[in-house]
């Protein structure tokens, strides 16, 4: 026997063959009902789409490609795009970038205008930014072209407002909001009803809450709210801050970022984390935090509403069943401000007429009612959605079925913050945010770990916002 | 007639003709990106203000007089520099003598100590944040608890991140001074240590006149090659602290990634990375003549 020559060997090579063809043979078997299987369902899946008075198959044949970022809403959308296939004969391919380089490489793609993605998902603030250098379409004209947009199928207002808002410039909008989230109060109602404590109605009472369950040497601390520095980091929560010690961001046109309610606010912020969060918080993002609190080492927390997806899992939180959900406290101005971010699809305006087309066509099929519920209460998996961007299927049963294991209040308190706490001018919108976003970030953390005093570490970030956006 | 001539000539041209594809890849991967940075250095291109882009001339370079983050960070990569490359000389020249001692396993140790230098920085830099100085789970933090020193936000705080970075490099580079000091020293000639011997002088003596001086090239070596190193180091502190907390990290290369890329001010951020490339050269040609000029 010669083992060197494998391929001399007659019954060898034999073999292999009829082993390659059963395996073709298996293959087929077990595919073909699979396929038969697959096209009968798509036609039942593709008729909510169709009662669209739209031509879906206008651009057939197009391909485009669209960056998101690595996250489950995004994930659900990529297992029914087979189902966009099909309705429209459009390719998609999904690229996934993770959160922290997605702007950079949007900007890249935009200012070089390369036309590599069809579309991204935006961040809100970056609208001044890409509308100042054109580098994105107003979508007014793809909403008012009959051709594209049946308006009574893809009820555009019906898409929650304050993202509307929060993505558009100048009353036109330049994205559509997909995905989005508000920042609530998330607390132990557990612990809270054992002190007789109620949700806070106020940053007074928030801290007296946290004072009254700060135990560090039981591992249980106060509050937490994010303190890594980041312009979607601890300037994911200033702000909020700031409107409700009732400060602004301008002076005329100017960014003003040092006013006497700005100081007031980022003392506050300062002297709560330092006094009722785990030592570790400043370096922490919602992540961390939504742990610490899985952990039971937390009483309270503001963050996203989206995070009771983690603090819910029963795999991995000891406080599922345990948790309720209150709107942002008040500040000393009375006023509560919640955050107003979603991830919105913009189109890009360097691409050729046709893909542009069905890039909206695109957008329109995953920002619709119908694609909204099948990523949510109609997608597999235990954690559902919660992100949805519109408020019939904020109201309907179906979305508070599927949300019931959250905990005490969550719809309520999301819907109640989305509809009455937010402020389109949440943050400054102007085409300088990155720089904005990014001193401010830098400048708080330095104030938080206790490098500069909050006024001076203020003062330096208007020193530098002055020099950055002097003409 | 030039017969000779023309033959020397024509090889000079046909080594030209092999060489030219090489230089001309070289011209377009390094030369045209850098000459591009530096036109970008004279030009504002701020892509939050697109409507402010032009021809500035030496504007940025002035701009950094008045800029606090600037000074910052040029201190910083100072401090950072001349740490990290005599920690890197001083422990490498420490452990190279000992193990010199050691009669058998050298071969284990080199081998061991190649590894960090293998590691990218990027893996580094993430391996110490997550694994050895994240609090309550950190190597280091359990260490610091065990000795009742208490638990420290070894990357959170100003002065301990710095602290940390400058560990960090110093753990990967060490190995390099240590591999080329050992190398060296096992060369050294054993009967001039035998002579000093005879001539009754003490360890201290026969090390500072006599092992000193022979390795100096060695040593003058590694600090060019380390600090060349440290000047445009980035990926570590990158993926250890982003700079921060605050600036507290933020040394000129990384103020100059976040100025054209976060901030997105491509121009203010060329000037910026011109500045660390001139300031690169000129110590590097510094020492290069310090060199000459004892040897």
């Amino acid at each position: 026997m010669n083992d060197r020559l494998p391929s001399t060997d007659p019954s060898s090579a034999a073999r292999r063959r009829l082993l390659r063809q059963g395996a073709a043979l298996g293959a087929a078997g077990l595919a073909a009902p699979w396929l038969a299987g697959a096209a009968h369902a798509q036609e039942a899946d593709l008729a909510p789409y169709r009662s669209a008075k739209i031509n879906w198959r206008q651009v057939e044949g197009e391909s485009i490609a669209v960056a998101v970022i690595p996250a489950s809403y995004f994930d659900h959308l990529g297992t029914l795009l087979p189902q966009f296939e099909a309705l429209t004969g459009i390719k998609v391919r999904i690229e996934k970038v993770p959160p922290g380089q997605i702007r950079q490489k949007a900007t890249l793609d935009l200012s070089s205008r390369t036309g590599t993605y069809g579309t991204h998902a935006a961040d809100p603030m970056y609208y001044p930014l890409y509308v100042a250098n054109k580098w994105v379409d107003p979508l007014d004209r793809y909403l008012d072209d009959a051709s594209l947009t049946d308006p009574a199928w893809f009820r555009y207002d019906d898409i929650l407002k304050a993202w509307r808002d929060a993505d558009s410039i100048g009353g036109k909008p330049y994205g559509i909001p997909y995905d989005g989230e508000v920042t609530v109060q998330v607390y132990r109602k557990d612990l809270y009803d054992a002190k007789g404590l109620k949700p806070a109605a106020t940053l007074d009472e928030l801290v007296a809450n946290a004072k009254a369950l700060h135990d560090p040497a039981n591992r249980l601390y106060g509050l937490a709210l994010r303190g890594f520095a980041g312009a979607g980091q601890n300037m994911y929560i200033y702000p909020s801050l700031l409107k409700g010690f009732g400060g602004g961001w301008f002076r005329g046109k100017d960014v003003v970022v040092n006013s006497p309610e700005a100081v007031q606010a980022l003392e506050w912020y300062v002297n709560t984390l330092s006094q009722y969060a785990p030592p570790a918080v400043r370096n922490w993002n919602w992540p961390d935090i939504a742990d610490a609190f899985s952990q039971g080492t937390l009483g309270c927390y503001i963050d996203a509403h989206s995070s009771a997806a983690v603090i819910t899992n029963p795999e991995k939180s000891k406080v599922a069943g345990k948790i309720g959900y209150a709107r942002w406290p008040k500040g000393p101005r009375d006023k509560c401000v919640t955050s107003i971010w979603n991830w919105g699809f913009p189109i890009n305006a360097a691409l050729p007429e046709k893909a542009k087309k069905a890039t909206w066509l695109f957008i329109t099929w995953a920002t619709s009612a119908e694609t909204q519920a099948r990523t949510s209460w109609k997608s597999a998996g235990a954690a559902k959605r919660s992100g949805i961007n519109r408020l019939s299927l904020w109201k309907s049963p179906e979305f508070a079925d599927a949300m019931k294991g959250a905990g005490d209040n969550f719809i309520q308190a999301a819907l109640d913050s989305l509809e009455q706490d937010t402020d389109v001018e949440w943050r400054p919108r102007v085409p300088q945010w990155p720089a904005i976003g990014e001193t401010l970030a830098t400048g708080i953390q330095a104030a938080l770990v206790g490098q500069k005093k909050p006024k001076a570490a203020l003062d330096e970030a208007q020193a530098r916002i002055a020099q950055l956006m002097k003409g | 007639m030039r017969p000779a001539l023309t033959l020397a000539a024509q090889e000079r041209r046909f080594a030209l003709a092999l060489l030219a594809p090489a230089l001309l890849a070289l011209l377009l991967v390094t030369t045209v990106p850098l000459v591009y940075l530096a036109w970008n250095s004279l030009n504002r291109i701020d892509l939050g203000m697109p409507w402010m882009s032009g021809f500035a001339g030496l504007d940025n370079y002035a701009q950094m007089g008045s800029d606090p983050r600037f000074w910052n960070s040029l201190w910083l990569t100072l401090v950072y520099t001349a740490s990290t490359v005599v920690l890197q000389v001083l422990i490498g020249l420490g452990l190279a003598l000992l193990v010199l001692q050691i009669p058998k396993g050298q071969g284990v140790l080199r081998v061991g100590a190649i590894l960090p230098i293998v590691l990218a920085p990027v893996v580094v830099g993430l391996f110490w944040r997550t694994l050895v100085l994240a609090p309550d789970v950190g190597l280091v933090d359990v260490a610091t608890r065990a000795l009742g020193l208490g638990s420290h936000n070894w990357l959170g705080d100003p002065q301990l991140a710095l602290i940390s970075v400058i560990a960090i490099h110093t753990w990967q580079w060490t190995p390099f001074a240590f591999l080329v000091l050992l190398a060296t020293l096992s060369t050294l000639p054993g009967d001039i240590y035998e002579a000093a011997r005879l001539d009754r002088a003490g360890a201290w003596q026969r090390f500072r006149h006599i092992t000193l001086p022979l390795i100096r090239p060695a040593v003058v070596m590694v600090v060019i090659l380390r600090t060349m190193t440290a000047l445009s180091a980035f990926a570590a502190i990158f993926a250890a602290t982003g700079g921060g907390p605050g600036s507290a990290t933020e040394i000129l290369n990384l103020y100059a990634y976040r100025t054209s890329f976060t901030e997105l001010n491509i121009g203010y951020g060329s000037s910026l990375a011109m500045v660390l490339l001139g300031i690169t050269m000129a110590v590097s040609w510094l020492m290069f003549r310090l060199r000459k000029a004892r040897s």
